[in-house]
């Protein structure tokens, strides 16, 4: 019966589409959302809107802008929809974005400190997402482990080995975590913080998804997660749990019309669409369990789902600063991936280290010995470059290929590289003096 | 070196117009939609960044960085690992269905098979369920005995995975020149008092070389080009994944990435170089005398349950993936258990309806692209082995280059190369569904023609001198003697182009324009985003494992059938 | 005790004999070889002959180990080897196809029997040596088979096989991959060498000119069975049926019908002609008469010749001989008449009467 009446509905779209040429047809959309998001919001678009088709076509956000760069001669696709606003702002700096101004009013300028909307009106947040720290309970307890709660849980020694993150380098919304610790906890202590998480890391996957899926399975114990991949496998009945630490951020979730999209009403409908009440309403299905940004929508949502616009928490949280953030994007991927992801066998080893003696420590406090394991700290800490120096633009101009430059990007990778093994190197050394003098 | 001279007694001093087209065809081939494709991308590791003009300063970088230094050793040391282990696996496979009367043959041929079809995304969180550090595995010896065995971790986890995905590569090739081997060479050494192990290693192993090398390179030039293995496993410092991971990353124009592409490039030219450089000179092709195929022995009891016992262990082992798709397909929950929580069939309704279009594309796209590769990969095979057409080394060269150039790679030259070309009705050339063909045909061309290598290798040139001799023109001889008598080899190469290309993803996903033109790996892809979609992306992994391996099984059943009826095998 | 050929000294064991008794096999519902009974006396040069598909080559895989019989012993020197595997039954033989090894040179297809015998590496190369000289092959040691002729190939085979000092030595038609000229070359020197090493021979051909050439004895298959055994002459002189007596050399069948009883037998030819049948000659039921070509005159009937009329079909003129094809009856039979200088022929399609000795001719059944 129902498709009887799908195919009727289609019988007369197409009538209608050969009427009004304008209204109707294939929207055509590149995302990175999983099918369970993007086969709801399909649906309910369809139904809002007869006539019009959405065709998703399913890449990752990286593979995603480099399509649609590498194919705007002949554009073919309408939307772009992704989370990740580096992505966008990646797309907009292209001039692969059209403007536009939904017809939906009265949604809120802000989620938590974050501007729902690109102020010039390229992209616009449908949805809010957190970042925090996701957790499977019958691992922890299983390892005896208390649930983390604050990015400085992840630094202590009983949760070496059971941690997992995303290269911030291949997923947006890590470098936009990892950028968050940063401007929150400024540079130095920032990195400190993630050294030392470093330390403890069991792996860096190399997908976003890649550390939900670990933790889902079991694989790993914690992961450093957008908040949704928590909700959305809580929902299907995996044994998680979430939270969000207190320097964390809010930041939307994205939709953008691309550039002579070859149906820009069908774009503008679906842009509309999703920003509608309807549209909201989907984003608090069981699989899906996105924060909408339609403050409204929140008297619907399950109990215990967070609400970003009166939880006390997200008020509290960081202002985040999207220019400081675009400058040094690469610079704080590339120092991540060469101080710990390529360097991870070495960091981990030196933080084993101290947390070994830091136990001894414990046990038989030496003054000469404290020493030692405050210095092995200190070395694994250490920066290659200041905060300044990473935004500068001589730094920059090694990733770009721009005139400035004073090193190749590949010169530079190798210095710090070289840095990083030989800090850790030394940090080693002196943990394991300073466990030879306890003993 | 009068060996090489001689071992080639038949000069073809002239090429012929039939062979001078077929070259001038096939290089056109390879050049759009190979060379011309990934050029457009790769010539970026001989630019310098920014102004774009040519240098080779990238390439004196890479060998200055510590971590592409340890990758590259990394990754040469993982791949001649990753060959000896898959030879462990597949030798005693291949030798018991050939050499013995082992009930089952077929179905084991067939399941030696099947990790070759290890559909992205579900095959390693199957695996990782099993043999992760809290895997089935781990979970139940930690219970037991209180250790962990770090089988994913590490490069020893990445040789671990991949002898165990690629080994079907050693194991066809070899069975195929094993089959081929004439019944009197092993029964002279017999007569001569070898036996058994010995007899094995002097002589048969020595004449099925031909299979060994192929599959065994193939092994080391995959293993060197997989990024997918050891990024599951998240080991990066290897060149294939650094390679994937400096290309695809947002924003950035990284050299890098395309240098250590042209290093693969290299490196596994090379080794394929090398392993014709070790077969040559030597004449291996065995008449058929009459005397038929390798004389199949009966096994003793004691024997056969051996025998059995090992083909179960290894067969257990080497399919442990798939048993867990099979569970993770039926599970509710999994997590941290050895088992999964309950089971349901829920996974497999919701992908019921769906799949039958990616069934579809996937058989169309699958068989048409292993069609191309054993056509193209025949012919260049022929045009190497048989003639002295000039640039003939070329076009094996240039068609083996496809194996290791990155997916992604491909897939963006393809955008870049067939975007501006538009259909009469605006439509890009690059968006219609028969570039996902062609791409999946140019990636997996170097396997079919590996295998159209030894199966043509193993038919005696006298065969066809003597067709040529009774009047048949080089045409004639070759629709009647060769491609009969190399039908075996031909169907191994369609059978692992076709299975190889059914699981693909990294080429199709630049280009899949349209739900309703995608594969079934580009519908798991979509699923293994999200939690809830892990049980649906199992089930249909399991279904295009089920739909290839029927494939893969019916293609052995022609092939026993074909050896049976030309009395290659008793 | 050591022999010396081409100069070299060559150790051989005494000759043993074979013993091949009640031996069955079946493929399936197809009885391959039946009944097998055959001595073979040590040192014998013996031949196996008949048509392809006749058991003998089976027979020969039998004896070297590569086929199993249903039932029956196979004893080589005293010893039974049917139970035991190929690779310990010390049995030399070269294949029809030779099947030297590709991927090894010559001296090392030759030392390949050694190896496995784990013989002392200069005892190795010793025997290797001696056994390239005895084919006469030495300067070829380091050459790779593909680059040998079929001849050169045919002796590393054999080469390869003697060198292992096998207790008696098989050939499967080892001349057959061989030119016309090589052929008559090889068997004589295959001949001279089985002499001198006093090796007990088996040699499988469909040839029986080859049979004849070179061997003591000959058994005779056809579908499996052995027809008879004996010298070549004693085969031609006295065949125990028609196949024997057809296929080894050329004999005129004639069909026809024993009548009379006693001293008064005689055999009426069908469609013409008697011949009385000598007292005491044995004329199994369904017997045809059988003589050979040269057995019989042409033009003139000798004293105590029978005569029988006949028309000329056809002649050939083979030098010493003309070979006339005369119709008796319902059947051709060949005449061969000696030629004299001078001698005028005989005209195809006259009249002409054979005279046939009772005592040159043969009454044999299938």
């Amino acid at each position: 019966m129902l498709k009887t009446i799908a195919a009727a509905m289609l019988m007369s779209a197409a009538v209608f589409t050969v009427a009004y040429a304008q209204d109707g047809g294939k929207v055509t959309v590149i995302t990175s959302f999983s099918k369970d998001v993007t086969d709801p919001f399909k649906a309910g678009f369809e139904a809002a809107n007869p006539g019009f088709t959405l065709d998703v076509q399913n890449k990752s956000t990286s593979a995603g802008v480099k399509f649609v760069d590498e194919t705007k001669v002949n554009n073919q696709v309408d939307l772009f929809w992704a989370s990740a606003p580096d992505a966008f702002e990646n797309l907009k700096g292209r001039n692969l974005l059209a403007k536009f101004t939904p017809s939906v009013t009265g949604l809120p300028e802000k989620v938590g400190s974050y501007p729902v909307n690109d102020p010039q009106g390229y992209y616009f947040g449908f949805a809010a997402s957190g970042y925090g720290i996701m957790s499977n309970d019958r691992y922890l307890e299983a390892n005896n482990l208390p649930q983390p709660r604050e990015w400085g849980d992840l630094l202590k020694a009983e949760y070496h080995d059971h941690i997992a993150i995303a290269a911030p380098s291949r997923s947006g919304t890590t470098h936009l975590t990892i950028e968050t610790i940063l401007q929150g906890e400024g540079w130095a202590k920032g990195w400190a913080t993630l050294t030392g998480i470093g330390g403890n890391l069991q792996q860096v996957t190399e997908r976003s998804f890649g550390v939900p899926d670990a933790v889902n399975s079991g694989q790993t114990g914690i992961g450093i997660v957008i908040d949704f991949f928590a909700f959305s496998a809580q929902a299907s009945g995996f044994p998680v749990s979430f939270s969000y630490p207190s320097v964390t951020t809010v930041v939307p979730a994205n939709v953008g019309i691309i550039t002579n999209a070859p149906n820009q009403k069908g774009a503008e409908a679906f842009v509309n669409y999703l920003l509608s009440e309807k549209g909201q309403a989907v984003l608090l299905e069981p699989a899906i369990r996105r924060l909408p940004i339609n403050p409204a929508l929140y008297a619907k949502a399950p109990e215990g789902f967070p609400n970003p616009f009166e939880d006390p928490r997200f008020q509290s949280m960081i202002t985040f600063d999207s220019d400081i953030s675009k400058k040094r994007t690469d610079v704080v991927d590339t120092l991540f991936d060469q101080l710990i992801t390529f360097q991870l066998d070495n960091l981990r080893g030196a933080t084993k280290a101290i947390h070994e003696a830091d136990k001894a420590l414990a046990a038989n406090d030496q003054a000469d010995a404290r020493v030692l394991i405050a210095e092995a700290r200190q070395l694994i800490s250490a920066m290659p470059v200041t905060a300044d120096e990473a935004a500068s633009d001589e730094t920059r101009a090694a990733f770009t290929g721009g005139e400035q430059k004073t090193a190749r990007q590949a010169e530079l990778e190798q210095k710090w590289a070289a840095f990083a093994s030989e800090k850790y190197a030394a940090a080693k050394a002196k943990a394991e003096q300073a466990l030879d003098l306890i003993d | 070196m009068a060996f090489a001279l001689s071992s080639n007694p038949i000069r073809r001093m002239t090429a012929r117009p039939g062979q001078v087209l077929a070259v001038t065809l096939i290089a056109l081939f390879l050049a759009i939609f190979l060379i011309i494709p990934a050029g457009t991308v790769i010539y970026i590791a001989f630019t310098e960044k920014g102004t774009g003009a040519l240098t080779a300063v990238n390439f004196i970088d890479f060998f200055n960085t510590d971590l592409f230094r340890r990758s590259f050793f990394n990754s040469v040391y993982v791949s001649a690992m990753s060959v000896v282990w898959a030879t462990v696996i597949a030798l005693p496979l291949a030798v018991l269905t050939t050499r013995f009367d082992f009930r089952g043959s077929l179905v084991i041929q067939t399941l030696g098979f099947v990790p070759l079809i290890m559909p992205p995304f579900v095959g390693a969180v199957a695996m990782q369920l099993l043999f992760g550090r809290n895997g089935t595995v781990n979970l139940l010896l930690n219970d037991w005995l209180g250790i962990r065995i770090p089988f994913m971790e590490g490069l020893n986890g990445v040789i671990f995975v991949q002898s165990l995905h690629y080994f079907p590569f050693i194991l066809i090739n070899l069975s195929t020149s094993l089959r081929n081997i004439d019944r009197s060479m092993e029964e002279a050494a017999q007569n001569l008092g070898s036996s058994g192990l010995r007899l094995f290693r002097r002589i048969v192993f020595p004449l099925a070389m031909p299979g060994y090398l192929a599959g065994a390179s193939l092994v080391f030039v995959k293993v060197f080009d997989d990024l997918a293995t050891p990024l599951l496993l998240n080991v990066k410092d290897m060149l294939a994944p650094q390679a994937y991971l400096r290309v695809t990353s947002v924003g950035l124009t990284d050299p890098m990435g395309y240098v250590i592409s042209v290093i693969l490039i290299v490196v596994s030219i090379f080794a394929m170089w090398l392993s014709a450089v070790a077969m040559r000179g030597k004449d291996y092709s065995t008449t058929q005398r009459g005397g038929g195929g390798l004389v199949r022995r009966k096994l003793g009891f004691g024997e056969s349950v051996i025998a059995y016992g090992i083909v179960g262990l290894i067969l257990l082992l080497v399919l442990s993936p798939h048993i867990g798709l099979l569970l993770l397909s039926f599970a509710t929950v999994w997590s941290f258990s050895p088992l999964p929580d309950a089971v349901t069939v829920a996974h497999y309704s919701r992908v019921f309806g769906e799949s039958s279009i990616y069934i579809k594309n996937t058989l169309i796209y699958a068989s048409l692209a292993g069609l191309i590769d054993v056509v193209v990969g025949g012919a260049i095979a022929y045009l190497v082995l048989r003639t002295k057409i000039i640039g003939r080394r070329w076009l094996d060269w240039a068609a083996t280059s496809a194996l290791a150039i990155p997916g992604v790679v491909l897939g963006i030259g393809y955008l870049r190369t067939f975007y501006g070309v538009t259909l009469p009705d605006g439509t890009p050339l690059a968006t219609l569904w028969i570039m996902v063909v062609l791409a999946l045909a140019i990636r997996r061309l170097p396997y079919a023609l590996r295998a159209c290598y030894a199966a043509l290798q193993q038919v005696s040139e006298s065969l066809e001198e003597a067709a040529e001799n009774l009047g048949a023109t080089k045409q004639r001889t070759i629709r009647r003697i060769v491609l009969p008598l190399m039908t075996g080899g031909l169907l191994a190469g369609f059978v692992t182009s076709f299975s190889t290309a059914a699981v693909e993803l990294s080429a199709t996903l630049m280009l899949i324009q349209s739900n309703s033109d995608a594969p079934l790996a580009y519908g798991l892809y979509v699923f293994m985003q999200s939690p809830a979609g892990r049980g649906p992306g199992a089930a249909l992994g399991v279904i295009a494992v089920v739909m290839v391996a029927l494939c893969t099984l019916l293609s052995h059943y022609v092939i026993e059938r074909r050896q049976k009826a030309l009395g290659m095998a008793k | 005790m050591t022999i010396t050929i081409n100069n070299t000294e060559l150790a051989v064991s005494p000759a043993k004999a074979i013993s091949i008794q009640n031996v069955n096999l079946c493929y399936g519902s197809l009885h391959v070889l039946k009944d097998i009974n055959l001595e073979i006396q040590p040192g014998e040069f013996f031949a196996f002959l008949g048509p392809s598909g006749c058991g003998k080559t089976t027979l020969l895989r039998l004896i070297a180990g590569f086929n199993n019989a249903q039932n029956g012993r196979v004893v080589v020197g005293g010893q039974d080897v049917l139970e035991m595997p190929p690779w310990k039954r010390d049995i030399g033989m070269v294949f029809q196809s030779y099947a030297l090894w590709p991927h090894m040179t010559v001296a090392r297809n030759v030392a390949f029997g050694l190896e496995e015998r784990r013989l002392p590496r200069a005892e190795l190369e010793k025997r290797v040596a001696a056994a390239l000289a005895l084919v006469g092959l030495s300067h070829l040691a380091e050459r790779r088979p593909s680059q040998l002729s079929g001849g050169q190939q045919q002796r590393v085979a054999l080469a390869r096989t003697i060198a292992i000092e096998p207790k008696v030595l098989l050939l499967d038609e080892p001349l057959s991959n061989l030119d016309a000229k090589m052929r008559v070359e090889v068997r004589r020197e295959l001949r001279e060498l089985q002499q001198r090493l006093k090796l007990t021979t088996i040699f499988v051909t469909h040839d029986q000119e080859e049979a004849n050439t070179v061997c003591d004895r000959i058994a005779v298959f056809n579908e499996g069975s052995i027809q008879q055994v004996g010298t070549p002459m004693h085969l031609y002189e006295k065949p125990a049926n028609l196949f024997v007596a057809n296929f080894l050399g050329t004999a005129n069948i004639l069909d026809g019908k024993v009548s009379g009883a006693g001293s008064t037998r005689s055999f009426e030819v069908e469609g013409g002609g008697s011949i009385p049948v000598p007292e005491g000659v044995e004329v199994p039921a369904g017997s045809k008469l059988v003589f050979r070509p040269q057995y019989a005159t042409i033009g003139t009937v000798e004293p105590g010749a029978v005569p029988l009329n006949g028309t000329i079909a056809h002649r050939e003129f083979l030098g010493a001989t003309v070979r006339y094809g005369v119709e008796v009856g319902t059947g051709t039979v060949l005449v061969d008449a000696p030629f004299h200088s001078g001698d005028a022929l005989l005209a195809p399609g006259s009249r002409t009467v054979l005279g046939i000795k009772p005592g040159s001719v043969l009454w044999l059944a299938d």
